[in-house]
């Protein structure tokens, strides 16, 4: 990644440039530092409506002649609302970068907000909480992330139904225009672009845009709370996640937690996949992944299996993390390690990832990493590191979540909703 | 798509047992791509068997003469290939996504795991992670609708069996069974095997012959019954959910019919990012959701209108999709929307262009429906083709506005 350029423009824009000159096309991501962490408590669920509105009309523009403006030179554009960050993600033809930078620019900068947008916007919210609760794997997530990360990390962008009654038009505004400036802004480019040009793109259309000096380049306090509970549902599987308090990305453990991740469910030959699934045949769906917003992290596991198995797969599940540090062999790591920096040369032909990884870079370590740096620091992960992270990160403290019709170690009928227990 | 020195990327040839080989040489990328698309799949499933073909898949990873189970799995991950399978109604795939040094590694354990032994003592166990899937996928809105719209949209027709199969036949559904079925179906005329990316076509051939020009050969027979699509109603009432699914179906072209890029522009004029549902039904809250959609299948198609909404609104819901239907029955789309949909499919083009496993999937489509490898240059060319014209042509022959199949799934009975 050495012909990587990375700089500050004076304007208060972070930005990075990874030119692959072979590439057909250009791949550019817009992260704005603000999610749903910035909420207002009384207002959860604001990024997420800041998000579905701001590109719904300009002082220039409606939103259809916007989306128009952007289907005319065939952008493949989308957002997304995070924790942290709200992002906008583009590719293009070569040829039509700046066209798409500049309408990145009038919907980020020059929003209106119409009323009758903000008022669909409002209902289309409500129904997607209502929508929630026919998404079995999503109402995991919540209630996992939720407990595992604490009252402000584990937020859901959606917010709750008694907040997103509180969000006006009013509050949206006033969020963007604290939220949306080039001191929060970092941009990645990858692709057929020269860096040269992708500055002189960015200074044109965003100079000036809001305050210039740096800020949300903190992360938020992980709130990690062990214990069990269960949120009674009527479902044919049970839903079961558990959480334990994990490293940050920019620890020096973190490519050992990515080894643990590989050694237990990077592939199918992973430990969750052959001994949840394939020897017992208790699960379809068995995974483990880990969640690092800056600063934090946490690691999880889960599975989705009938009622009746769920206590079953659930001692598997603790089962085989606790039987790493006892039987983990070099050749099972090694495999672990493969995966991960195979999936360097096979996604990272898609220009799309490359442009990815660089703002995950700028994110979290303020500066692009050479792919070399991550390969080194990955392939010297041994056996005895594992065993170490495994003893330094103990998991007798789990936060355990489960969704469905009966808690776990329950013989008898479902209990109450969201009735807790101790593990 | 043609390389620097001019000559077709493509390479097809047919090995001795009737397997079809093709190749993509792809200079400017890293990885490379193979796989096996067999062409069998949920439709070819017998009807007391429904779920075979899917459950077979799940059984291509327990074993073969060389390898046991958990062998095929480490060896792929050693690898670290990005690897799965998929079955669909028409076909079934296995793929790899490897570092190009991987290759010959990768279409040897390929070969190997396609000529399974189908191990006795793997298959009640993995009839329990199949029964798992069934029951996950009845905890899915969009799933139960989707197979309920199948179901009753190709009534006592094989498209209308589930992938996923039944509790009620995969319970009683016996090894000897699946292997009469793979025995027919798997055979090499019956399949084609497909690499993608950064190589030499000589040796991969050399290397395709080694690993599967002693594959033996069969007769899969050809017994698949063309469909037609009814009229009528078909609600499902399943008071857990809190949303409600309305669909509308109607005939339309099979994935061989010249017109395929003509469907593909006005669903995506009807229901894609940007289109009218988005601005006419979505952004007046009538729905979460709202799109079109063309099921393509070798020798029929359907065009499916669709939407998630309040249990109250599928009224208001389904009278603005009618509307919407009528209006682009009745007038020429405009020579602006038809132009941003090519627009998009250009740049999406390009984008295909830079993966492996991208191209692995169209070759494999273009080689079924088409039977040979077609260039960007000419799947530009019939996008190019796309007018207002032949979207309202299209309309003229396979209308929209007519009563069509509807669908409803979700906690209310409606319509009543």
């Amino acid at each position: 990644m050495s012909n990587v350029v990375h700089e500050t423009l004076p304007s208060g824009i972070e930005y990075a440039v990874l030119p692959l000159p072979d590439r057909r096309v250009v791949a550019f991501q817009i992260r704005m530092l603000g999610g749903c962490c910035s909420d207002p408590a009384d207002k959860l669920g604001l990024a997420h409506l800041i998000d579905e509105t701001i590109d719904m009309g300009t002082t220039t523009r409606t939103g259809r002649e916007l989306s128009d403006a952007f289907d005319a030179i065939g952008a493949g554009a989308g957002s997304g609302t995070g924790r942290e960050t709200t992002t906008y993600t583009c590719s293009v033809l070569p040829e039509h970068f700046e066209r798409a930078v500049e309408l990145h620019a009038d919907f980020l900068r020059n929003p209106t907000f119409p009323e009758d947008a903000v008022d669909v916007a409002l209902d289309l919210a409500r129904q997607e909480l209502v929508a929630l609760q026919d998404d079995a794997h999503g109402l995991l997530d919540k209630y996992l992330g939720q407990q595992a990360c604490g009252a402000i990390l584990g937020r859901h962008a959606l917010g709750e139904p008694e907040t997103i009654g509180n969000v006006s038009r009013q509050s949206i505004v006033d969020h963007w225009r604290s939220y949306f400036c080039n001191g929060r802004m970092i941009v990645t480019v990858a692709g057929a672009i020269e860096a040269k040009n992708v500055s002189r793109v960015l200074e044109k259309y965003f100079n000036g845009f809001g305050e210039s000096k740096q800020a949300g380049r903190d992360g938020f306090a992980m709130a990690f709370t062990p214990g069990t509970t269960h949120y009674d549902k009527e479902l044919e599987q049970q839903q079961i996640g558990i959480g334990w308090p994990g490293v940050e990305v920019t620890h020096k453990d973190y490519p050992i937690q990515q080894a643990v991740i590989g050694i237990l469910s990077g592939g199918m030959s992973g430990r969750l996949f052959t001994e949840v699934r394939e020897k017992r045949g208790l699960v379809y769906w068995v995974s483990a992944w880990s969640e690092t917003p800056r600063g934090a992290g946490t690691m999880f596991m889960g599975a989705s299996t009938m009622p009746e198995r769920c206590d079953e797969t659930y001692d598997v599940l603790v089962g085989e993390v606790e039987r790493l540090s006892e039987d983990l062999t070099e050749e099972e790591l090694q495999r672990a390690k493969t995966g991960i920096l195979a999936s360097h040369e096979t996604r990272g032909d898609t220009t799309r990832a490359r442009c990815s990884d660089l703002a995950s870079d700028l994110f979290f370590f303020g500066k692009p990493i050479p792919i070399e740096t991550k390969i080194a620091e990955l392939e010297a992960v041994t056996v005895k590191d594992v065993r170490r992270y495994l003893e330094n990160y103990p998991r007798d403290q789990r936060c355990v979540v489960t969704v469905g019709p009966r808690p776990l170690g329950s013989a008898g009928p479902s209990s109450k909703t969201q009735a807790r227990a101790s593990s | 798509m043609s390389n620097s020195n001019g000559k077709s990327p493509y390479t097809v040839r047919k090995l001795d047992n009737g397997l079809t080989v093709v190749i993509e040489q792809m200079p400017d990328v890293r990885s490379v791509a193979a796989g096996f698309a067999v062409k069998t799949g949920a439709r070819d499933d017998p009807k007391e068997l429904a779920g075979v073909s899917h459950f077979l898949e799940h059984m291509m990873f327990k074993g073969t003469p060389k390898r046991e189970w958990q062998q095929i799995t480490i060896d792929f991950d050693r690898m670290g290939s990005q690897y799965n399978a998929y079955t669909s109604e028409d076909r079934t795939v296995y793929y790899g996504w490897v570092r190009t040094g991987d290759l010959e590694k990768q279409i040897e354990l390929l070969a190997d795991m396609i000529q399974s032994t189908l191990p006795p003592e793997e298959f009640t166990t993995e009839k329990g992670v199949v029964l798992e899937e069934i029951a996950m996928s009845k905890d899915q809105l969009d799933h139960v609708a989707f197979d309920f719209l199948q179901e009753k949209v190709f009534e006592n027709h094989p498209l209308g069996w589930p992938i996923l199969g039944y509790d009620e036949t995969l319970n009683p559904m016996t090894r000897d069974q699946m292997w009469a079925y793979f025995k027919k179906r798997y055979a090499p005329s019956n399949m084609m095997f497909v690499v993608a990316g950064n190589v030499d076509p000589a040796s991969v051939m050399g290397l395709v012959e080694k690993y599967c020009g002693s594959l033996e050969a069969g007769d899969p027979g050809d017994e698949r019954a063309p469909a037609t699509v009814p009229t009528g109603v078909a609600t499902l009432k399943v008071d857990r959910f809190q949303q409600q699914v309305v669909a509308l179906s109607f005939p339309s072209v099979s994935a061989f019919d010249p017109r395929v890029e003509t469907v593909s522009a006005a669903t995506t004029i009807l229901g894609g990012d940007n289109s009218r549902f988005f601005w006419n039904i979505m952004q007046k809250g009538l729905a979460l959701r709202a799109g079109a959609y063309h099921m393509d299948y070798t020798d029929c198609g359907i065009m499916i209108l669709y939407g998630t909404c309040e249990p109250d609104r599928c009224d208001a819901f389904l009278e603005a999709v009618r509307e919407e239907s009528n209006r682009i029955c009745s007038e020429r789309v405009s020579p602006e929307e038809a132009d941003r949909v090519k627009n998009k499919r250009r740049t999406s083009l390009a984008i295909e262009g830079e993966a492996p496993y991208y191209r692995l999937t169209q070759l494999m489509d273009d080689m079924e429906f088409y039977g040979r490898p077609r260039t960007v240059g000419e799947r530009l060319a019939e996008v190019d083709e796309v007018t207002p014209d032949t979207i309202f042509d299209y309309f003229q022959s396979l209308p929209i506005n007519t009563e069509g199949h509807l669908t409803s799934v979700g906690p209310r009975t409606w319509p009543a």
